[in-house]
């Protein structure tokens, strides 16, 4: 379970949270949705103090951390139980595809090396990549990084996966083979994915939670067919509308 | 001995000096390597905002790279027995400075004004990384230092090499300037072998070849090092 209590954040005069209030139930699978500069890729970079918000609390089932107060160590310890894939994946470039993996593993868990080659290989495996081992980040398409990026986190087996918009980077072609494993990650793993994206069809059919943003607020949250069919604010029919648009026109 | 340039002389001349080749390297990478330590420290010091350390960094690389090498070597070889002495009489500590050979003195001097550049390009170097990269790295649970050491600094290196080639070979000649606080080096053993024989052309030419096969040597091993290095970055076609 992550829980935000009154989180702001605030880039010099531009409030970007304004009192963020939610709970994401342990093992959901929750998409935050939302337009451009609502807040949601700050929200999610919070929980790991990638972006460190000026206050509020964030509580990781047992663990509670007031933001404010929050000392070195306390944030390594968010993020050895947290873990995240990123819009431009950032897979180490000096490192194999298998070695992105191993890293986090021996370096982080200190696995020993053998335990973490068969894991990472496990790994990138069920990421349909086994045979990209041995590549280094530049060989491999957005789609292939991607989804080693993925492998990363899940090796680590964290808490909580946190996705900041996995497929915006990437081709219109490549989006479908990332959003396949993430379905997969998503029915396997007993993590909670906390995903941020622009990809509704995927909120629709995998999501257990949905929450809408736009100017720093939650706006609406819910099930996802009550949200994304039956949104009550005007601010998200506003949002959903391009989207459902395209699926009616699509004959 | 009629002829303008006497080749016997110059490869007895040659023979002679190669004694004093191990000096110059020596000096030269002994001072790299002091001078990599120092340059790297405050490369970070300065991208990590470390209060305090900071300033004193942006301080020594304004005065290192400011001041004329072998203005700095004066002031290291005079200047630095007298912090000694005053050291010694203060606290009643004997630092032996009177002992202290010339070529620390030389190794000293050379190490603070190359650090100031090599500061300059371990921060160059460290910026050209992309930020993810370190974010992706606290992400997995590594602390800074293992972030660094392990993704940042090796991706980095590979962008320094070409620069820390340059910065060398400048080293290595900016190394025959110690003659002038009494090291004996390349030459320093030149100058001394000259005056014996009057043949200061000919001595001077074996000193520049020297010079260049040293250089050229270091220029092959840099690249070796870049290549070795680059296994995990695309050739770039400009």
């Amino acid at each position: 379970m992550i829980e935000f209590k009154d989180i702001h954040k605030a880039f010099g005069e531009n409030k970007v949270l304004k009192g963020i209030n939610c709970t994401i139930p342990t093992g959901s699978v929750t998409v935050i949705v939302g337009p451009s500069g609502s807040g949601k890729t700050t929200l999610l970079r919070s929980v790991n103090f990638l972006e460190r918000a000026d206050s509020g609390e964030i509580i990781l089932d047992d663990f509670h951390l007031d933001v404010e107060k929050a000392t070195k160590a306390d944030i390594h310890k968010i993020r050895q139980r947290t873990a995240m894939v990123f819009q431009m994946y950032h897979l180490f470039k000096n490192k194999t595809a298998l070695e992105n993996i191993m890293e986090g593993l021996t370096i982080v868990r200190k696995v020993p090396k053998a335990a973490a080659k068969e894991k990472a290989i496990y790994f990138l495996e069920k990421v349909g990549l086994g045979h990209k081992a041995n590549a280094y980040p530049h060989e491999l398409s957005g789609g292939q990084q991607q989804r080693i990026g993925i492998a990363r986190a899940l090796a680590l087996n964290p808490d909580v996966i946190l996705f900041d918009e996995p497929t915006s980077a990437l081709d219109p072609e490549l989006v479908g083979e990332v959003l396949e494993v993430m379905k997969k990650v998503a029915q396997e793993v007993n993590s909670t994915l906390v995903v941020v994206t622009h990809e509704i069809a995927f909120a629709r059919e995998v999501a257990d939670h949905v929450i809408f943003m736009d100017g720093g607020v939650i706006v609406e949250q819910g099930p996802p067919q009550e949200i994304l069919n039956h949104p009550k604010e005007e601010r998200t029919k506003q949002f959903l509308s391009r989207y459902i648009s395209l699926v009616e026109y699509n004959i | 001995m009629n002829n303008i340039v006497e080749f016997s002389f110059m490869w007895d001349t040659f023979i002679h000096l190669l004694q004093f080749i191990p000096v110059t390297l020596f000096l030269a990478i002994i001072s790299m390597v002091l001078a990599s330590i120092i340059g790297l420290a405050s490369a970070i010091v300065q991208l990590r905002n470390i209060p305090v350390l900071k300033q004193i960094a942006t301080v020594y690389l304004l005065i290192g790279r400011a001041v004329p090498t072998m203005v700095m070597l004066y002031i290291v070889y005079f200047g630095l027995p007298i912090l000694l002495l005053v050291f010694t009489d203060k606290t009643g500590i004997d630092t032996g400075y009177q002992h202290i050979p010339p070529m620390v003195f030389a190794i000293a001097g050379l190490t603070v004004h190359t650090g100031a550049y090599l500061a300059e390009i371990f921060r160059a170097a460290i910026l050209s990384i992309d930020k993810g990269q370190m974010e992706a790295a606290l992400s997995v649970g590594m602390t800074w230092f293992q972030g660094f050491y392990r993704i940042i600094f090796r991706q980095a290196a590979l962008v320094a090499v070409p620069l820390l080639a340059n910065q060398f070979l400048g080293l290595i000649k900016s190394t025959s300037i110690v003659f002038t606080i009494t090291v004996i080096e390349l030459l320093g053993g030149a100058k001394i072998a000259s005056v014996e024989t009057y043949r200061y052309l000919e001595t001077y030419l074996v000193v520049a070849i020297m010079y260049w096969g040293i250089s050229i040597i270091f220029e092959k091993l840099f690249l070796l090092a870049e290549q070795k290095l680059r296994i995990f970055k695309k050739e770039a076609n400009i």
